[in-house]
């Protein structure tokens, strides 16, 4: 009897371990991700968010030996109590042109929570649920929907968003 | 060309990238590791004792020119290999749990040494395509084990 895996749904997640005295500047990126909203302008490329993007392309590679390409990035600010409508980052109708992977990373999050929604199979509708924190990332299949929720009552939360294809 | 492996937790590699050499240069025009680490830093942010010069044409502590003196550090660095401060060798994936580091080779060892060589007969009937014979390494029995592929 033999198995042979055809695909799988797999999440990655963790903290992002810069060297030390070498961790991301998270203060700059609140800043850009504030920036960009107010101004409705698209999340600025900079040094600080390379440093990012540079780590966690290079350690899902070395770990997992796949390598990432980037789509899209931008920011997002979610209010005190506030639970996004479900979020698909794939465009149903232009697979082609949909990223592989979406990576959240928590800039300035408190009690961020993240559900991802699942199939296994028959059994749709699955979800698994994380706990988003500030320099954690976590990253899935973009065609998966997912959604986050600010369960606090006083901060907002600031959460990047990096999309990817991979080769 | 020069070639710096980025080292990430644990000395872990996580990317070698090369170096113009001129970018290397110190004030006396010779090219100097902590120079190209500096550049390396500015330019790839990454701190700059995370970066370690590594030789394209070194392998088990032999250069491939053949003159073995330009060996450097044991090996040359490829992603996942780890980086032996104390020894001053890129180390490899170690291949198995029980293998230990050889120095003088840089490479990993057997617990019992090398695999047995092959008979006279063995090789002649590898050469003759009839049959592939080699020793595999067994973990568990901690023993080389001859085996034929083709079989």
């Amino acid at each position: 009897m033999q198995k042979k895996v055809l695909t799988e749904q797999a999440l990655y997640y963790g903290d992002v371990a810069m060297p030390k005295n070498w961790d991301i500047d998270r203060d700059k990126l609140q800043s850009d991700i504030l920036k960009s909203q107010i101004t409705d302008s698209p999340f600025p490329f900079s040094k600080k968010f390379d440093m990012l993007n540079t780590y966690l392309r290079e350690h899902i590679h070395l770990e997992y030996n796949f390598t990432l390409i980037n789509k899209k990035m931008w920011g997002n600010i979610y209010k005190p109590s506030e639970t996004t409508i479900p979020l698909l980052n794939i465009d149903p109708v232009d697979l082609r042109n949909s990223p592989d992977y979406t990576l959240l990373y928590g800039v300035k999050v408190k009690d961020c929570f993240v559900r991802i929604y699942y199939e296994d199979n028959r059994r749709k509708g699955r979800s698994w649920d994380l706990e988003l924190k500030d320099n954690m990332f976590i990253m899935f299949p973009s065609t998966n929907m997912y959604y986050l929720t600010n369960n606090q009552k006083d901060s907002l939360n600031f959460v990047q968003t990096i999309t990817y294809e991979y080769i | 060309m020069a070639h710096f492996a980025k080292l990430g937790a644990n000395g872990k590699v996580i990317a070698v990238l090369t170096l113009d050499n001129k970018d290397m240069l110190n004030a006396d025009g010779v090219e100097d590791e902590s120079v190209g680490q500096q550049y390396l830093e500015t330019h790839n942010n990454w701190p700059a004792p995370m970066w370690i010069q590594t030789s394209y044409n070194t392998y088990i502590n032999k250069h491939k020119s053949g003159d073995d003196s330009k060996a450097f550090r044991g090996n040359y660095a490829g992603i996942g290999s780890i980086w032996d401060e104390d020894n001053n060798i890129f180390w490899p994936k170690k291949p198995y749990a029980s293998w230990v580091k050889n120095t003088t080779t840089a490479s990993w060892d057997s617990p019992i040494g090398d695999a047995p060589a092959l008979t006279a007969e063995q090789e002649s009937q590898n050469t003759a395509d009839t049959h592939k014979w080699s020793y595999e390494w067994n973990e568990d029995n901690q023993s080389w084990d001859l085996t034929d592929t083709k079989a």
